[in-house]
């Protein structure tokens, strides 16, 4: 009994130290602009100024950047996945030459990051006549991540028992069937994870967009929010507040699908 | 993509039996009918940057951004008289070693601890994830504001402790700062590390704890003797992951130091940066994009050697 | 479980579906007709955008047919994104910049002739055009100015026992000292990335130091500017300045400065505007002339922003630029645009204008003395670039000579 005291203790304090950043970002994005600059800061704003969550939606096209960010991310997600399912299926299933190059392929591409190749990027989406479009955005988020999630459903798919799907084979379903019917339907919470990755990293994504987008209508989230502290001012109130319009969604989402992505790690890290 | 199809000829045929050909060839095309779409993508997508970087790193590109034709190796060779390459590369080691040590380490309690039963366990699981849900950059942006020197709570609070005199202006000094930023990498990469560990533990059978208790190992022998090795798959892709993300990691640095003062704070990739953009050297630029990747696969290769990935893959 | 999650995937899909339609569409990129332009301009502060789309909202008004696409960059991200346009082809028509001459070098930009009509040419103010000039040609337009005065806090010097604001660098150095005893930073000096290769050669000018020597050839570490950094670093190091000048911008200095923390800091026109008046209206404070080493001369450091119009589709866009730029050359939209802003003229007709508000009235009355940076070398942004990253660190660990040398190093490489 006093284990689970310890432990729970410990535990709040753990969650009260990830959650303490977010609460100044939302003390902060109370506070009127004048206090942003008393020195030494205060720890609560001595006037709780709620308008800013209004006014941050006139003083930026938030609205815009929360567009393109769910477009962007959605769409990548959905890609990506629409790649990685029959890559992950068939590598999990079948031993044929270019396996073992194909996986290591996805490793190697694993560790490309955007941000080495941001002007080799930037070069092709002009050659393609892609620059300041969505679809540069949504090509380059869902390729990134198409390693990982290959990887996971890789690992998922190898896990399920293939007697499983031989059986719904054997009934006629053929592959596509049996991969639909049966495996697909075990496999969630590995999908689960792929798509939560996918969507969070299209979401936090900042230097390709910061590079390949101009238009003010085309500038996601990460992009758009900065800008609120320039050279010349800065508008921390509202940075922050247009921060939280953005997370607090991501978190509801998370919080949603968490149980599913601790299956669907299990699987990426068993093999 | 003729070498992909290279590849791929012959896939799954066994000698034993010699079928006909069309059925041969069906049987060759079948893995790039699944295989295809992601092939596609990473061709696209990744591999032409991948050698965009590489021709750009062997051009003459002027200020503006013209390109002016090929200088050969004139790049590399600017780029390694550059008196503050040597520093950043060990820097760069520094920070990738430093934040994927400490991540991993913290994640291994944290996932044991997420895993252990106590009241309110749901709750901390979802205060723990908030930081992979909320950007990066807004992280890094919030950290830069709580240490800014005059207006920053960190100030405020260890004044109001007594720890400190007076305000300490954390992000301008280069060790302090390189601590505080290492601080928020491994604060944004414990969410996915802790849960893959977490992941890892869960699927660890109870039975075999059981049988360590009714062998009469203590805590500290059960950890080290099975919980650890069985968890080695999941501490495997969890560093590998983390590697590759912190290696890359741009963000952080540019919002909370942007690299300074001068390059005190720089890593290849905020280097790799401020050549094209400050020093106006894309083609230098690209040399580093170059050097930078050389690095990342040296050290994952190297990783995975010492792992035996292959191993693992099967 | 599933039916959770497919409902998750559904309402993605729906999202992606109904927004990605307006994916591309918009910007058709124009200029094909010759109609088009795109014009990319800085912005300055929140009225900048606001100015821009009243401004085009009146051109397009009154030029039917004719369109102007804006887009507004930060000055933060603008050397980027400039530097992206160019490598990709991707110009803007016209371009609100603070270098221009690289352009020039490597035949991107229209001469100005070409680009504004005669009438426009010759209003501008002569020490801008050749400021605006490459190779004897002017190729940028001259956009706004603005001069640099020595701000200080009259009710801090007071308190100290001072008189008058300091002429000489010793003057400067014991007015600090004065300031400091009163529990205030007795000097504001932003050397950070932001801006440092202005507060610097504020400074080195009014000690016979500058970026090139007479004859026009990069000398960034001759002796009076390694002379100059000694003096800036012995205020830090004596405790006179703000903690860490190497990683401080204007925007946090002058803030200071607006809460009468600051007894001194260097700033322009729009300082005031811009910095002092949202933090504290009220503040007593007064404007000098930058003090230099001897007290003998006043130098002044001017700033230039340029207009500068990209060939593109063969000259076809010449024809829809001209009657833009003309059109923002009026007289009255120019003045506007600096009134907005707080920035001095470039173009003689819009000069009074503002000579009638006393604070701006220092400013313009300084520009004679102006020295500018070297923006007609197409080098300068390299060296630009530089000079922000590093030389903030000679105030503080670094030896300023070593420093200055490095500088050097990458002026002479960048020809």
């Amino acid at each position: 009994m006093t284990r689970r005291i310890v432990l729970a203790g410990v535990g709040w304090l753990v969650a009260l130290a990830f959650l303490v950043p977010y609460l100044q970002m939302f003390f902060t994005a109370l506070k009127p602009e004048r206090e942003l600059t008393a020195s030494p800061g205060t720890y609560l704003p001595s006037h709780w100024t709620w308008s800013n969550f209004i006014d941050v939606w006139s003083a930026a096209p938030v609205w815009t950047y929360l567009r393109v960010s769910l477009t962007v991310a959605a769409v990548a997600t959905l890609v990506t996945l629409a790649c990685a399912l029959p890559a992950a299926y068939y590598t999990a299933r079948n031993r044929f030459r270019g396996r073992g190059a194909f996986l290591l392929l996805v490793l190697v591409t694993q560790m490309f990051a955007p941000t080495a190749l941001v002007i080799g990027i930037y070069r092709e989406m002009v050659a393609l006549n892609l620059t300041d479009t969505l679809m540069s955005l949504i090509l380059v988020n869902a390729a990134f991540n198409l390693p990982f999630c290959i990887w996971i459903l890789h690992g998922y798919f190898s896990s399920i028992p293939k007697e499983l799907e031989e059986a719904a084979f054997l009934d006629g379903a053929g592959r596509v069937g049996a991969l639909t019917r049966v495996t697909l339907p075990i496999s969630m919470p590995g999908v689960v994870t792929a798509v939560v990755y996918t969507f969070i990293a299209a979401w936090n994504e900042y230097i390709v967009a910061l590079t390949v987008t101009a238009s003010p209508d085309r500038r996601p989230l990460t992009v758009g929010i900065p800008s609120f502290v320039t050279q010349y001012q800065a508008h921390w109130q509202y940075l922050f507040a247009a921060s939280l319009i953005a997370i607090i969604p991501v978190v509801i989402l998370f919080i949603f699908v968490e149980r599913y992505l601790i299956g669907g790690l299990t699987a990426g890290s068993v093999k | 993509m003729p070498d992909l199809t290279v590849k791929e000829r012959g896939a799954g045929t066994s000698p034993a039996s010699r079928p006909s050909l069309p059925l041969r060839i069906g049987r060759a095309l079948t893995p790039l009918l699944w295989l295809g779409p992601s092939l596609v993508l990473i061709a696209v997508v990744v591999l032409w940057p991948v050698i965009e970087m590489i021709r750009t790193s062997l051009q003459k590109i002027s200020s503006t951004g013209t390109t002016l034709g090929y200088r050969g190796g004139g790049n590399y060779t600017d780029l390694f008289g550059e008196d503050d390459l040597i520093p950043v590369v060990l820097r760069t080691l520094l920070w990738v070693g430093g934040i994927v040590i400490v991540t991993m380490t913290l994640s291994l309690a944290l996932g044991q601890l997420l895993n252990a039963r106590f009241p309110g366990r749901r709750v901390v699981r979802w205060a723990v994830i908030v930081p992979w849900a909320a950007s990066v950059l807004m992280t890094a942006l919030i950290w830069r504001w709580m240490l800014d020197n005059y207006s920053g709570i960190v100030n405020r609070l260890l004044l109001d402790l007594h720890v400190i005199d007076e305000p300490v202006n954390w992000l301008a000094h280069p060790t302090q700062a390189m601590f505080w930023m290492m601080w928020v990498a491994v604060f944004v990469s414990l969410p996915f590390t802790s849960f893959v560990i977490l992941a890892g533990l869960q699927t660890i059978p109870a039975d075999v704890y059981e049988a360590a208790r009714v062998d009469g190992a203590g805590p500290f022998r059960t950890y080290f003797g099975i919980t650890l090795p069985l968890l080695r798959p999941a501490v495997l892709i969890a560093s590998i992951i983390n590697v590759i993300n912190v290696f890359n990691s741009f963000p952080i640095i540019w919002a909370m130091t942007g690299g300074g003062p001068g390059n005190k704070t720089d890593t290849t990739t905020t280097y790799m940066y401020k050549l094209a953009f400050y020093d106006q050297n894309v083609g230098e630029s690209g040399a580093m994009a170059v050097v930078n990747f050389v690095l990342i696969l040296v050290m994952v290769l190297l990783y995975l050697r010492a792992a035996r990935w292959r191993e693992e893959i099967r | 479980m599933k039916r959770h999650l497919m409902g998750v995937v559904a309402a993605g899909l729906t999202v992606a579906l109904g927004v990605s339609g307006c994916g591309k569409g918009s910007s058709s990129s124009g200029g094909s007709d010759g109609k088009t332009i795109k014009f990319v301009a800085a912005i300055y502060d929140d009225n900048t955008k606001p100015y821009w789309d009243t401004l085009i909202k009146d051109f397009e008004a009154k030029n039917s047919g004719y369109k102007v696409n804006l887009e507004m960059v930060d000055w933060t991200q603008m050397d980027a994104k400039v530097k992206t346009y160019v490598q990709t082809k991707q110009v803007p028509d016209v371009l609100n910049y603070n270098a221009f001459s690289d352009f020039a070098r490597d035949g991107l930009i229209y001469q100005a002739s070409e680009v504004v009509s005669p009438a426009t040419l010759s209003d501008f103010t002569p020490t801008f055009v050749q400021q605006a000039q490459y190779n004897g040609a002017q190729y940028g337009l001259p956009f706004i100015s603005s001069a640099r005065l020595l701000f200080y806090n009259k009710d801090l010097f007071e308190k100290a026992g001072i008189t008058d604001p300091p002429a000489t660098w010793d003057a400067v150095k014991t007015d600090a000292q004065k300031i400091k005893k009163t529990g205030a930073i007795g000097y504001g000096l932003p050397l950070g990335p932001e801006e440092s290769q202005a507060e610097f050669y504020s400074w080195a000018m009014n000690n016979g130091g500058g970026w090139v020597d007479a004859s026009g050839k990069w000398a960034i570490n001759q002796k009076a500017n390694v002379d100059t950094l000694d003096f800036l670093k012995d205020l830090n190091k004596s405790g006179l300045t703000q903690p860490n000048p190497e990683s401080t911008d204007r925007k946090t200095v002058f803030n200071q400065f607006a809460q009468g923390k600051v007894g001194m800091a260097i700033g322009g026109p729009f300082t005031k505007a811009g910095f002092i008046d949202p933090v504290n209206k009220s503040l007593n404070f007064g404007v000098a002339p930058l003090p230099s080493k001897s007290g003998a001369e006043h130098n002044t450091l001017g700033v230039m922003d340029v207009l500068a119009a990209f060939k593109k589709d063969g000259g076809k866009n010449k024809e829809a630029i001209k009657k833009f730029l003309d059109f923002f050359y009026q007289k009255e939209n120019t003045s506007k645009f600096l009134t907005t802003e707080g920035f001095l003229p470039v173009t003689k007709s819009a000069g009074d204008a503002l000579s009638a508000d006393p604070y701006m009235k220092q400013f313009v009355d300084a520009l004679p003395t102006c020295k500018f940076a070297p923006t007609s070398n197409p080098a300068w942004s390299a060296v630009a670039g530089a000079v922000k990253q590093d030389l903030g660190t000679a105030a503080a660990n670094e030896d300023p000579k070593k420093v200055l040398d490095k500088i050097q190093e990458t002026a002479e490489k960048a020809g």
